[in-house]
This record gives C-alpha cells, structure tokens and sequence, in this order.
C-alpha cells in the first residue's frame, strides 16, 4: 500500500486546529457549496441533500481523527489508499466553508493565488487563511503523492462512452 | 460508493418500462427512437461551475475519476470553468447526468443540471 507520512510542527499547527473544528462544525447541518438543484423536485432535492450532508460530515470527522492522541504525540499524520480521496474531499469542504466564514472579505483573485498581504488581516481571518493554506497544502501533498492510488478506481465508465456521449 | 438517491430516481420515472426496447428495435424505425428516454425527456447538461477555492489540479483529478476524462481533456475543461465562468462536462441521459452532477457535488464542486435545448 502506498502511503506517505508527513510531520508537521505541533505548535505551528495546533492552532488552525480550532479553526478547522469551528468550520467542521458549523457544517453539522448545511453543505459547503449548498448545490443548485432547481430541476428536481422537491422531495427527491431533500433526499439528494440529506446525502451529501452525511457524506460531507463522514469526511470532515476522518479528517479530523487525523489530529489524535498520537499526532499530538508524534507530530506525525499519514495517507494512503484509505483515506486519500476522503480528506481530499474534507479540505475542500473546510476551505469552501472558511472562505464563505472568516474570508468574505479577501478578492478571489488574491485567495486563488496566494498573495494575501497577512499584516492588513484581523486575527481570527488571518488564522483562518493559514488553515486555508494548511488545507490545500494537504491536498497537494496527496495529489502530488497519491493521485494514481485515487484515480486507481475511476467512478465513470470507460472514457471512450464518456467521451462519446460528452458532445462538447 | 452509495446513492441511493439516485436508485429512487431510476424508480420514479420508469421510462423503459414505458418504452421497452424491445418494441421499437425493428428494421424500419427511425435511428432516433433506438433511445426513447431522450424522446421523453430530452438531453440533459452537466455543468461545472467556477470557484475561487478548490485548486486547479483537484478539479483536473474530480473531472479525471467521475467523468473518466483523459488528462488533457480534463485540463481543458477545468480551464475552461477558470476562465469563463463554466463548462459543460457531459451531456446526456437526464438519469446518468443526475448521477454524475451529483456525484461532482460530493466532490464540492459547483455541478448543475440543465436541459440542452439543442436537442
């Protein structure tokens, strides 16, 4: 099984911690990008909701239980087939929700690129930024690392139909 | 992975049974009628919508593991989603779109359904 472990500085990321648990809280009852489903109908849009919440709230706690006992310990947290594609799926949901939360008020364009001046940031948004930042260093890791163990088992069918019925 | 949701959809509607292939699979009908739930309900769009937040090489991965893209043609239409606002990444069956806008949305990304009015 291919897996990576990666340590990380406890004082540097206990802190974004709190953050990320604030986020994942308040994704307990709503989705981090609340889809538009205006072409279905009513009671079949609660039952697609309801779903994606529970998937939503399964990854978000993987995510989470990364940050144990024994991190706290070791400093150490490991990925590999198990869990790659669901803390992939975790940090963008965090991120989705820290930027709706704490980052409203920084332009898209300096959030796609990084290039955030910290100084003129409160603290709680420049805390929430690092964990922003944190998360998608998560990713990368896994995609740069782990990309073919996710894409291992692809969930459409063989590309030559996609491709053929795509009609782009 | 589980969808339900998606199990009760196919119920709900029915459309082979309405239309059973095996009643218009005949030499003299037309090539069209081979697919009678386009005929009822039409095509429909998967559409991918921009955000500022997920990263572009995860969007390249999603479009690569749920739509079964190629690289390049992942690339292309994660791209395509950066710069104008949006793409359309499949179009088809109203079921099987459901399926893979949903399925994009447990990935957090912005998918929609549209009907495709050229068809």
């Amino acid at each position: 099984m291919k897996r990576i472990e990666v340590k990380l500085s406890l004082a540097a990321v206990a802190p974004l911690l709190d953050v990320a648990k604030l986020a994942a809280d308040s994704l307990q009852n709503s989705l981090a990008a609340p889809p538009r489903l205006d072409e279905l109908d009513p009671e079949f849009r609660a039952a697609w909701q309801a779903e994606l919440i529970a998937a939503q709230g399964t990854e978000v706690a993987a995510l989470l239980a990364l940050f144990d006992r024994e991190f706290f310990s070791t400093g150490v947290v490991a990925f590999d087939e198990a869990n790659a594609e669901i803390i992939m799926r975790a940090c963008s949901a965090l991120r989705l929700r820290l930027r709706a939360q704490f980052l409203g008020d920084v332009p898209d364009d300096q959030l796609e690129s990084g290039d955030v001046r910290l100084a003129g940031l409160t603290d709680p948004v420049r805390r929430a930024f690092m964990c922003y930042i944190f998360l998608a260093t998560i990713q990368e890791l896994i995609l740069h690392h782990l990309d073919s163990v996710v894409l291992g088992e692809t969930e459409a069918e063989p590309e030559a139909e996609a491709g053929e019925e795509e009609g782009i | 992975m589980q969808k339900p949701a998606l199990r009760g959809c196919a119920r709900r509607r029915g459309t082979f049974n309405a239309f059973p292939l095996n009643r218009i699979q005949s030499s003299t009908a037309p090539q069209h009628a081979l697919h009678p739930e386009l005929a009822l309900e039409g095509a429909w769009r998967v559409v991918v919508l921009n955000d500022p937040v997920n990263l572009m090489s995860y969007v390249v991965l999603v479009f690569q593991k749920v739509l079964g893209f190629d690289e390049p043609t992942a690339r292309r239409h994660m791209l395509e989603v950066h710069e104008l606002g949006r793409s359309v990444v499949w179009t088809g069956l109203r079921e099987k779109a459901e399926h893979y806008s949903y399925t994009l949305q447990q990935w957090h990304l912005s998918a929609i359904l549209e009907p495709d009015e050229a068809h």
